[in-house]
């Protein structure tokens, strides 16, 4: 239920963030990537099984892939490799803080941008020149990083809602792992 | 989290990936797909489609409903561009119907064996009744003259009245002032030169309409009296006498049978031009040569000093 509300309210913030951002002058091609977010967020927080979060991250790719007009199954496996990175990372380090916050996004983002050009390679999907892939890239860390603690924050009072007791409700919105 | 459980979740979650990996491979898939990618994209259609169409259904709202931010400036936008999209359909318009005109006028200059030349109408006065009364051109006393008949490919206009500057007046067939001499033909022998009743078409001048009228009507013509009778619809022609008109010019049809005194009719006579759509004419500069008389004939002319060939 956890994973699905919070699958749910990160569609519905990339569905908002698609129709306003167009709007914004001069950094409507940095958009930020609240899949990457999303998904590393599901990883970061799996508790003990991590197929929950990879599944919550497929469909949330998925419904990404149907809105962006994307082939369907590419954000979608990006997202899930994005979460096993994630996954990973949890064992070794703690996301608490603004600073370390913006870092983890503009790394979480970094990392699901090169997964996505490797699966376009891979796949041989049309792409861009590789510079453009880059800086494009570049321009979406960014915007990811300047966005990420507020959506952690969304997610971490989520979680704080699906908490049992008062300890798991601070401890998630301390941001520490559950 | 014992080792089993923790390698059904590892199974799952490969299992999971799985998943996109195969849909991204069938939905890139090109030329006929394999067993597998139509396995695939059977199962995942039906889904695509549900799931669209939840999302359409809620992007629809949203743009409908909710992200109404540009439309207002959409909506200035599109009805500056309807705006201009009419006035440049105005001018296109104006300008078909100038082409129309003058491709009329070239046909007109074609057929007609006087010398010619092409006006602009740039003026017509109307009545209280929204009549013409004359049209003003732009050709002006180094071009033109007064009494000079003006035409359009449907028939005569009226003649040169007044000649000022570069503009010139022209008096409209349905003027009193008016005067043209004219045939009859029955519009069901348009072979037949003319019925042989002739008269004198005269404007009378109507508030309300382009009528004229021809009083002292022939009764007895080529064709003999009982043909000569005029009828409503017979077409009335110029003559060509007169030394104004051609010969042959569809003038109107007779519209009403005014009286009729056993020798001579009187009929008012409908024109064919309809004055106020008129845009360019065509001004006679002079008379069209007198017909031959033995075109037709075949003349051989006499041998030189009376010799004869072998």
């Amino acid at each position: 239920m956890r994973t699905a509300t919070i699958v749910l309210v990160a569609y519905l913030l990339c569905a908002a963030i698609a129709s306003f951002w167009r709007l914004l002058p001069r950094i409507d091609d940095a958009i930020p990537d609240l899949g990457a977010l999303t998904a590393a967020y599901l990883g970061l927080t799996a508790r003990r099984q991590v197929s929950p979060a990879v599944g919550g991250a497929i469909v949330l790719g998925y419904l990404i892939d149907l809105i962006s007009g994307g082939p369907p199954g590419l954000v979608a496996l990006v997202l899930a490799l994005t979460t096993l990175v994630a996954r990973a990372v949890q064992q070794r380090i703690l996301v608490r803080g603004a600073v370390i916050s913006i870092a983890f996004s503009a790394f979480v983002a970094l990392v699901a941008g090169v997964l996505a050009l490797l699966v376009r390679v891979l796949y041989r999907v049309p792409s861009a020149a590789f510079p453009v892939e880059l800086a494009h890239v570049a321009l979406v860390t960014i915007a990811t990083a300047i966005l990420g603690p507020l959506v952690w924050r969304t997610f971490r009072r989520i979680d704080a809602a699906f908490a049992r007791t008062h300890r798991e409700r601070d401890a998630a919105l301390e941001g520490l792992a559950p | 989290m014992t080792l089993r459980r923790r390698l059904v979740d590892w199974a799952l979650t490969g299992l999971l990936i799985l998943v996109p990996a195969l849909v991204l491979r069938a939905s890139l898939s090109r030329g006929t797909p394999s067993a597998l990618d139509q396995a695939l994209l059977r199962i995942t259609a039906p889904l695509e489609k549900a799931v669209s169409w939840v999302v359409e259904g809620i992007g629809g709202t949203w743009s409908r409903y909710v992200a109404l931010a540009d439309v207002e400036a959409e909506n200035r936008e599109l009805r500056a561009d309807n705006e201009r999209l009419r006035k440049d359909l105005a001018a296109m318009t104006r300008k078909a119907y100038d082409v129309a005109a003058l491709e009329d006028l070239a046909v007109v200059k074609k057929r007609t064996p006087a010398d010619t030349l092409g006006a602009r109408v740039i003026g017509a006065p109307l009545s209280p009744q929204f009549r013409v009364l004359r049209l003003t051109i732009d050709r002006g006393d180094r071009e033109v003259a007064t009494d000079m008949p003006v035409i359009t490919s449907e028939g005569p206009v009226g003649r040169v009245d007044k000649v000022y500057g570069d503009y010139a007046d022209v008096v409209l067939i349905s003027d009193p002032s008016s005067r043209i001499d004219v045939v009859i033909r029955d519009p069901a022998q348009p072979a037949v030169q003319a019925s042989g009743a002739r008269g004198l078409l005269v404007g009378t001048g109507r508030a309300d309409a382009y009528a004229c009228k021809i009083e002292w009507l022939e009764r007895q013509g080529r064709a003999g009296p009982a043909e000569a009778k005029v009828k409503v619809g017979d077409e009335v022609v110029t003559s060509g006498l007169g030394a104004s008109f051609p010969a042959g010019l569809v003038v109107g049809k007779v519209s009403k049978i005014i009286g009729d005194d056993g020798m001579f009719q009187s009929v008012e006579v409908n024109p064919t031009v309809d004055v106020s759509r008129v845009r360019a004419v065509m001004v006679l500069l002079a008379p069209p040569p007198p017909p031959d008389p033995d075109a037709k004939s075949r003349r051989r002319s006499d041998f030189a000093f009376g010799a004869r060939p072998l």
